[in-house]
């Protein structure tokens, strides 16, 4: 009987993985599909020096690129830091958001000139403080 | 370069002289004081909800009371209580309400026994509402009429959201079948959903007999006409008798006092063996990072100890249909403890 | 008319004062209506409840309007509901059409805002009584509607529907929650990340991480190099904004605000699922969408009114079932209970005059939304001549600001920012798509609850054929659907091919079509 079939019964305590399990099922058959039909084509096409890999084979400017990770994690880790030296006063995100948008201003900018730096000074310290003021001091939005 | 020793030695005496005395100011200032910004983290994601409802109430007041900044923040129960755990100075605090135990009794994930991680603050209010509800045509006119079908074998679905405030009803109505038909108890099921407009879903779509819900959602519900498909009636509020005699005259929409009385004990009896038969408030209370001074917790207890002697915080808690519920923190844990023993009993009973 | 009574000046200025605090809110990327809404909550306890409602209903309507502006020109959805907006928007803008987007995306709006005003208005009972007759089933079904657009957005249907169930697996992590009616267990993670990831990656920082960091990681690979975001863009003569875009849109609007509209009023399906379904729809049913996805104005449309008529669908149910249509209304329940009155199925019976001060409320907000954005566009859209090295840093502190603040203070959530960030690169660069994978998120987590569920309560499959005429007619549109998408996917095919053998040697195109998806 196709009713048979197609009954399913599920256990409430395992039935946090009943549709992971679908999904892992239907990503591997879609995977070992892209593999065969893509990614082994491809590879041969990289051997023959057709083409290159992504990322690894590519041109990239290391200092901008690694710069902004690394100034990502570092804001992101030293706003908690700081934030927990002034609990819930939001000083963590003022003061650390000045240094980050100072620096990868910095980072970004191709010409240092005496106006552009002033602009970027300017920025780094009015922005952060405007947002903090009206967000954490206005509308009492909890910052880090 | 070379700096002349003594310079050295005297820079770093200053030093450890300025860290001293930073340091013990800062721990003179942590004893026995909630000071800075104070944030209270609750057990829920909902601003609309009644924890934060409740939370605010009482916050605005301390805030007020104490001068110190304090700012309600639903952040929902895992990272309420992460946060909580990361915090000793008592610049975090948390509301919470019976989940926080009910979730360890049940075994959700995530949910430890509160009574041993952290420091049970005072309780604050009652919700009188949680209830259970059945169709407006349905068979079942009480709830007795419930329980003596399952008896006789009938299944009776009730609709609840899993582990916690929600369940412990259906636990309660499951073990006194136990109790009064031994064997029969299968006959009650739960059909596990989870926000109230599932619940509602539920009743409408007839995949249940019974949902639980509250009188604050449900009220108007109940008073639609019968041929309205979404009509429900009342069947059992979970609260104690003096409770709800507690709350507004009017009760709430146009549903009074008087009628929501005869939904509660003795008129609904849901034994537990014995004479004792089962009741369940919602209370709402203050959880704290066990490591905190036990300076802010009788600063706490203090500020709403004063707070509840004015009296003004109680009409705001019943205008918002909430029971007012003072207990300082020792005698609260005392009996949210004792009130958790008389739940897991009923837990371990139909397990 | 004793409600005209409530409507005193102060009235009116709270509906534009909302409106305007709304649409900053919502133009920032990160922050979003309800996060609007939520934060004025308390200020309306003092105002009493007709002025609160009157702001309150001016910040949700120009919140959800507000987050076109980034999505349009930063190709960041400024709330999650404006996702399909960057399709088309942001396109444009690279076009030098932002300004035109922008007022194509207003005009929608107001249209979507006022068709979802009168269903709400007119029929907003009757609807009531027919949305409860969507179940689990039908719900499931819906959401699997709104999947099937991932075949037809992606360059390659292969490569696509991978990244959509990537989306959905990603979507997964943490615990089926109890609210949900789970059973609270966590899955797809290792015990250690369990402090973390309880309750899994949150929506909104996944989507501006992997639309706004990973974008400024690729420019920074690339060295950050021509200084304007935007240097090309146009104010004025070339690309022109005229109303004559709307001619022949008529459908689509109309469409595209009932979807909106209704989509808004199923509880628990979520307000991103409004524009994505009408986005859908436009992109199967249009006589030609063949630019749909690479700047056209039919997709600004379809997306724009969709999203804004949520609004006005997503009050059906809170107002004639107590029961909130989004995540915005349920912080709006607040207000009602603040006040001590309660929403229910006799809300709009017993409180007639409230009833109509929201309707005045709701339109209005809609005109102050539109003539603020119509006359601020053209500065709002210098946004993209802010030198980049100015701009970048500001949007990490915004996006910063948003997902810590979406779950009222959460640091995990902007480490999420990064996790999304560094993936959205890693995706574009091995040749993923994001859109579908973003899609596959923002759906899969009720496409669970709403899957097991009826599994749960029917036991068995065929369930969802046989539910209720609903269920085939959703199904009827599934499959159209499909059907649809593969259609176009061998038109382009033939096209391409046809291109390719005329440009060069035909023995190459044979290896350079598998990889065209590739390398864009």
């Amino acid at each position: 009987m196709a009713s048979d079939l197609l009954s399913v019964s599920i256990d409430f305590e395992t039935s946090h993985l009943y549709f992971p399990t679908l999904v892992h099922w239907i990503l591997g058959i879609l995977f070992a599909v892209i593999l065969l039909t893509r990614v082994v084509p491809f590879m041969a096409a990289v051997r023959r020096g057709e083409r290159t890999l992504p990322i690894i084979g590519e041109s990239r400017d290391n200092k901008r690129f690694f710069g902004t990770f690394a100034l990502i994690i570092a804001y992101f880790y030293l706003m908690d830091v700081v934030g927990n030296l002034f609990p819930y006063t939001g000083y963590g995100f003022l003061f650390v958001s000045m240094a980050f948008v100072l620096l990868m201003s910095l980072l970004y900018l191709h010409k240092w000139t005496r106006k552009t730096l002033v602009i970027v000074a300017v920025n780094a310290v009015v922005a952060p403080a405007l947002v903090w003021f009206v967000l954490a001091k206005l509308f009492t939005i909890t910052l880090p | 370069m070379m700096l002349p020793k003594k310079t050295l030695m005297s820079l770093s005496v200053a030093g450890v002289m300025a860290g001293l005395s930073l340091g013990s100011g800062y721990a003179m200032a942590q004893n026995a004081e909630l000071r800075g910004n104070v944030r209270v983290v609750i057990g829920s994601t909902s601003t609309g909800g009644d924890t934060y409802q409740n939370a605010s109430i009482v916050v605005d007041r301390l805030t007020e009371h104490l001068g110190v900044n304090m700012k309600v923040d639903a952040v929902g129960a895992s990272s309420a209580f992460r946060t909580l755990d990361r915090d000793s100075r008592g610049n975090t605090l948390m509301i919470f309400h019976d989940q926080s135990y009910l979730g360890y009794l049940y075994g959700v994930q995530g949910y430890d026994d509160i009574f041993e991680k952290y420091t049970i603050g005072p309780t604050i209010a009652i919700n009188p509402g949680n209830a259970y509800l059945v169709p407006m045509d349905s068979p079942y006119q009480t709830l007795d009429d419930i329980i003596e079908a399952a008896g006789n074998g009938e299944t009776i679905r009730v609709s609840i959201q899993p582990g916690g405030v929600s369940e412990i009803g259906y636990s309660a109505l499951k073990n006194a079948i136990a109790i009064e038909h031994p064997g029969q108890e299968e006959n009650l099921v739960a059909i596990n959903t989870g926000s109230q407009s599932d619940k509602n879903q539920q009743l409408f779509d007839g995949q249940a007999d019974v949902i639980n819900g509250s009188v604050q959602a449900n009220e108007q519900y109940t008073r639609l006409p019968e041929s309205d498909q979404k009509a429900m009636r009342f069947i059992w509020l979970t609260a104690r008798q003096d409770t709800i005699e507690q709350a507004p005259e009017e009760g709430l929409g146009q549903t009074t006092r008087e009628q929501l009385l005869e939904y509660v004990e003795p008129n609904v009896n849901v034994t537990m063996g014995g004479d004792e038969s089962f009741t369940f408030d919602k209370e709402f209370f203050f959880l704290y990072n066990k490591d905190m001074d036990q300076g802010i917790v009788d600063q706490i207890d203090e500020a709403l100890a004063e707070i509840y002697e004015e009296g003004e915080i109680q009409q705001a808690q019943l205008d918002a249909f909430f029971i007012p519920d003072f207990k300082p923190s020792a005698e609260a844990s005392e009996y949210l403890q004792e009130k958790m023993s008389r739940y897991e009993e009923i837990i371990t009973n139909i397990n | 008319m004793e409600f005209l009574s409530f409507l005193d000046l102060s009235f009116f200025l709270l509906v534009g004062f909302g409106t305007l605090v709304g649409i900053i809110f919502g133009a920032i990327p990160g922050m979003t209506a309800t996060m609007a809404v939520a934060v004025c909550l308390p200020l309306t306890y003092a105002l009493g409840l007709n002025h609160g409602l009157a702001l309150l209903l001016g910040l949700y309507v120009g919140g959800i309007s507000g987050g076109m502006v980034p999505a349009v020109l930063l190709n960041i959805p400024g709330t999650p509901s404006s996702i399909t907006t960057t399709f088309d928007g942001y396109p444009m803008a690279q076009k030098g059409e932002g300004e035109k987007a922008l007022r194509i995306c207003v005009i929608a709006s107001l249209v979507g805002g006022l068709v979802s005003a009168a269903v709400l208005f007119l029929f907003a009972p009757l609807l009531a009584d027919f949305s409860i007759k969507f179940s689990y089933v039908e719900k499931f079904l819906i959401i699997l509607l709104a999947l099937s657009v991932i075949a037809s957005l992606s360059n390659s249907m292969l490569i696509g529907i991978f990244s959509g169930v990537i989306g959905v697996w990603l979507s997964l992590i943490g615990d089926y929650s109890i609210s949900d009616g789970g059973n609270g267990h966590t899955r797809l993670m290792f015990d250690f990340m369990e402090p973390y990831l309880f309750e899994g990656f949150s929506l909104l920082p996944v989507l501006i991480g992997i639309f706004g960091i990973s974008t400024i990681l690729l420019e920074a690979e690339k060295g950050v190099k021509r200084d304007v975001a935007g240097e090309r863009v146009k104010i004025g003569k070339e690309s022109a904004f005229s109303f004559s875009i709307f001619k022949g849109s008529f459908t689509n609007l109309t469409r595209s605000s009932f979807i909106g509209t209704f989509v808004g009023m199923l509880p628990g399906v979520g307000g991103s699922a409004a524009s994505v379904l009408a986005y859908t729809q436009e992109k199967n049913l249009a006589k030609d969408s063949s630019q749909m996805g690479k700047g056209a104005p039919q997709g600004l449309i379809s997306s724009e009114s969709a999203n804004n008529a949520l609004t006005g669908g997503a009050l059906i149910p809170l107002l004639s079932l107590g029961i909130p249509g989004d995540s915005t209304t349920a912080v709006l329940i607040g207000a009602f209970t603040l006040q001590g009155i309660q929403v229910g199925p006799l809300f709009i019976p017993e409180n007639h005059d409230t009833w109509y001060v929201m309707m005045t409320a709701l339109v209005l907000a809609n005109f102050v939304m539109f003539v603020l954005m119509f006359f601020a566009i053209k500065h709002i859209a210098k946004v993209v001549m802010v030198p980049k090295h100015i701009l970048y840093p500001l949007i990490v502190m915004m996006c910063v600001v948003g997902a810590y603040a979406i779950n009222y203070g959460i640091m995990f959530d902007v480490w999420t920012l990064l996790i999304f960030g560094v993936l959205g690169y890693l995706i574009q660069k091995i040749g993923l798509e994001v859109a579908p994978l973003i899609i596959g998120f923002i759906l899969g987590s009720q496409a669970e609850v709403y899957f097991v569920k009826s599994l749960e309560s029917f036991g068995t499959y065929s369930i969802f054929f046989t539910k209720s005429p609903i269920a085939l007619v959703l199904w009827a549109l599934i499959a159209a659907s499909v059907v649809f998408a593969i259609a176009m996917g061998f038109k382009s095919r033939a096209r391409q091919k046809m291109e390719l053998s005329q440009m060069h040697d035909p023995s190459h195109t044979a290896s350079g079509k598998h990889h065209d998806s590739r390398n864009d």
